[in-house]
């Protein structure tokens, strides 16, 4: 394979679709609604960052002991918790827009067979075309961080390294989420004669592994984990049950320990004993499920990105809370096989892309 | 060697000369070295297809690209291909264009790479009357250059044309090659060793003898004489001798599209 031949088959898929009229409305469409979001994210940011300074100086002026709760200092990243909802919608649209027809509409005018007349082979063909959608995908991610980060700037929030490194890390999740749904319209396309029908095999895919999938799980863990154990009668007032929902159909739980006079409960202990594998139970069942999701893939690590604090108590709701605010690494670490599963879902299709197209009769 | 060799109905000419295991192009194996092959041959596809979204010296320089032409190169090969199909000048983009020019693009893209070996399937398909006129002088003049030519055609008056040789396969194997005559004479039936001469006088024609002349069909002054061999000089004479002013005399050449279509019936 000559990268010569097969940068010059990227170079004109990138070129078509970055001068294509659809790609532009749902680009500019994903910009627009983008713009709108960090400039809401800025604006929580900021009341967020009054109420923290409010606090920090309440808390040196006062010495009531009850009023030494310090909320954490807020982050940059929740500005980006709002891309996440309209990523996983237009951004899975625009992914399926550009890779659709990649190949379809090439067997339906016949240029497939032209290009083929030329002394190039067809695994430069199918990797040049996969390029060239990475490309644009990669150019719409960029635009759409470039201007979140020049909003914050516009608005003086300066970004730290850590927090700069922690937007481009989303930028890499947002884009291999993209290219998830990117993979299965190249699939689709190749497999299929017509457009048309890649559109709808992709659609279909699309709502199945996004809605679909997700209440699969969450029914699977309702059947399969069974009933959750009785909390102590005498504390039932007291349970304390968090549902966290995010953009899609996310759901967890956790419970807080009740500690009365520094003593912990012998029955509370035990029912927190006994729900721990419980909800560990319900989360594995529907996990695996949602692996095969990258909706809920993106979701994860994305989350774990934007805002450590909530993933790690998410995924260790009963370990004892740390002082300390988890690391970026320490997130991602907790959601590898979110990442990974982000990583193989899309080299899945394309291998089946590549498979086929190098085996498709083209006449 | 420059030569233009017409293949006809249903070869699948191009199919067979790539699929092949042991088909060879300029001394190249196909199967084994074929992006080579494809560097010194041309191919214009049956029904071309190409880039809706881009225009015909766009869709050109695209193909350009894969022989590593740089930018002058690519330039001035393009602009001379869209002159010599008559598209210079043209904006549209390909995906407006009309099949007519569509098969001159196609052309002109098969001729990017300067081959040395061309394979033309159905190439006046979609032409119009001018057009397939400036073909056939194109066809002529690059088989003059010493390229060779392969013409696949449903059209056996277009293979008569253009073609000096023929090869004609049927079901996977080649049945005969030669000039179009020489191939009509091997495939026709057993009978068909005779040599049909039409002859037309003024006068009735008178009755002939000659032992070579297997049958006459007569319609008043105009007669189809079946013979073993031609025996145009000693009819001539003896027309001559009686007296009958000869109008017309002439081999009838064996009927191509019927010698074909027998071959495809056996």
């Amino acid at each position: 394979m000559a990268f010569d031949r097969l940068l010059n088959v990227a170079r004109k898929e990138f070129s078509d679709h970055i001068t294509s009229r659809r790609f532009i409305i749902i680009l500019g469409l994903l910009l627009v609604i983008s713009a709108i979001s960090i400039h809401e994210g800025i604006e929580q940011y900021n009341d967020n960052l009054e109420s923290y300074t409010e606090q920090f100086q309440y808390m040196q002026e006062s010495d009531d002991p009850y009023s030494s709760w310090m909320p954490s200092k807020p982050s940059i990243m929740y500005v980006f918790i709002s891309m996440m909802g309209y990523m996983t919608m237009l951004g899975g649209i625009l992914a399926i827009a550009i890779g659709f027809d990649q190949v379809s509409k090439e067997k339906e005018t016949r240029s497939l067979k032209t290009l083929l007349s030329h002394p190039v082979y067809r695994d430069e063909i199918i990797n040049g075309k996969a390029l060239g959608g990475v490309g644009a995908l990669g150019l719409a991610m960029a635009l759409a961080l470039a201007i979140a980060i020049a909003m914050l700037l516009v608005f003086s929030v300066v970004p730290t390294l850590n927090e700069f490194v922690a937007i481009l890390i989303f930028g890499a999740v947002s884009l291999a989420f993209l290219l998830a749904y990117f993979a299965v319209s190249l699939t689709m396309s190749t497999v299929s004669k017509e457009s048309g029908n890649a559109l709808i095999y992709t659609l279909v895919i699309f709502f199945a592994v996004s809605s679909l999938l997700p209440m699969f799980g969450t029914m699977a863990a309702d059947a399969f984990a069974g009933d959750p154990p009785e909390p102590p009668d005498a504390f039932v007032s007291k349970e304390v049950v968090r549902t966290v929902s995010g953009s899609g159909y996310y759901t967890s739980s956790s419970s807080q320990s009740v500690v009365y006079g520094g003593e912990e409960d012998p029955a509370w202990k035990e029912y927190e004993e006994e729900m721990k594998p419980y909800v560990e139970k319900r989360r594995f069942i529907s996990d695996i499920s949602n692996i095969l999701s990258p909706q809920m893939n993106y979701y994860t690590v994305a989350m774990a990105v934007t805002n450590p604090e909530i993933s790690a108590m998410i995924y260790s709701p009963y370990d004892a809370a740390s002082e300390e605010t988890p690391g970026l690494a320490d997130a991602l670490g907790r959601v590898w096989m979110n990442i990974a599963a982000l990583i193989v879902f899309p080299s899945a299709f394309f291998a089946a892309t590549y498979v086929k197209f190098m085996r498709m009769d083209i006449r | 060697m420059s030569q233009i060799a017409g293949g006809a109905i249903g070869l699948g000419l191009t199919t067979t000369v790539f699929s092949a295991q042991d088909s060879f192009v300029d001394g190249i194996e196909v199967a084994k070295d074929p992006l080579k092959v494809k560097e010194i041959i041309g191919y214009l596809p049956e029904d071309v297809g190409f880039y809706g979204n881009m225009t015909g010296e766009q869709n050109l320089d695209y193909f350009a690209r894969f022989y590593g032409m740089n930018a002058r190169e690519r330039k001035e090969r393009i602009t001379t291909l869209l002159e010599l199909v008559h598209l210079d000048g043209v904006t549209q983009k390909a995906g407006e264009y009309s099949r007519g020019m569509k098969q001159r693009l196609g052309l002109a893209q098969a001729l990017i790479n300067d081959p040395k070996v061309l394979f033309l399937d159905e190439p006046t398909a979609n032409l119009d009357p001018e057009g397939v006129r400036e073909y056939r002088d194109l066809v002529s003049r690059l088989a003059g250059e010493g390229k060779t030519v392969f013409v696949s055609s449903h059209i056996l008056s277009e293979v008569r044309a253009v073609c000096r040789t023929v090869g004609l396969l049927a079901k996977g194997k080649l049945v005969a090659q030669g000039t179009l005559e020489a191939v009509a004479r091997t495939l026709a039936p057993a009978d068909g060793d005779a040599v049909q001469i039409v002859v037309e006088t003024r006068e009735r024609l008178p009755e002939i003898e000659d032992p070579e002349i297997l049958a006459v069909e007569r319609n008043g002054n105009r007669a189809i004489f079946r013979a073993k061999t031609d025996i145009r000089d000693r009819l001539a004479a003896s027309l001559f001798e009686q007296g009958v002013h000869v109008r017309e005399m002439r081999l009838e050449e064996p009927d191509i599209e019927d010698v074909f279509m027998a071959v495809y019936r056996r």
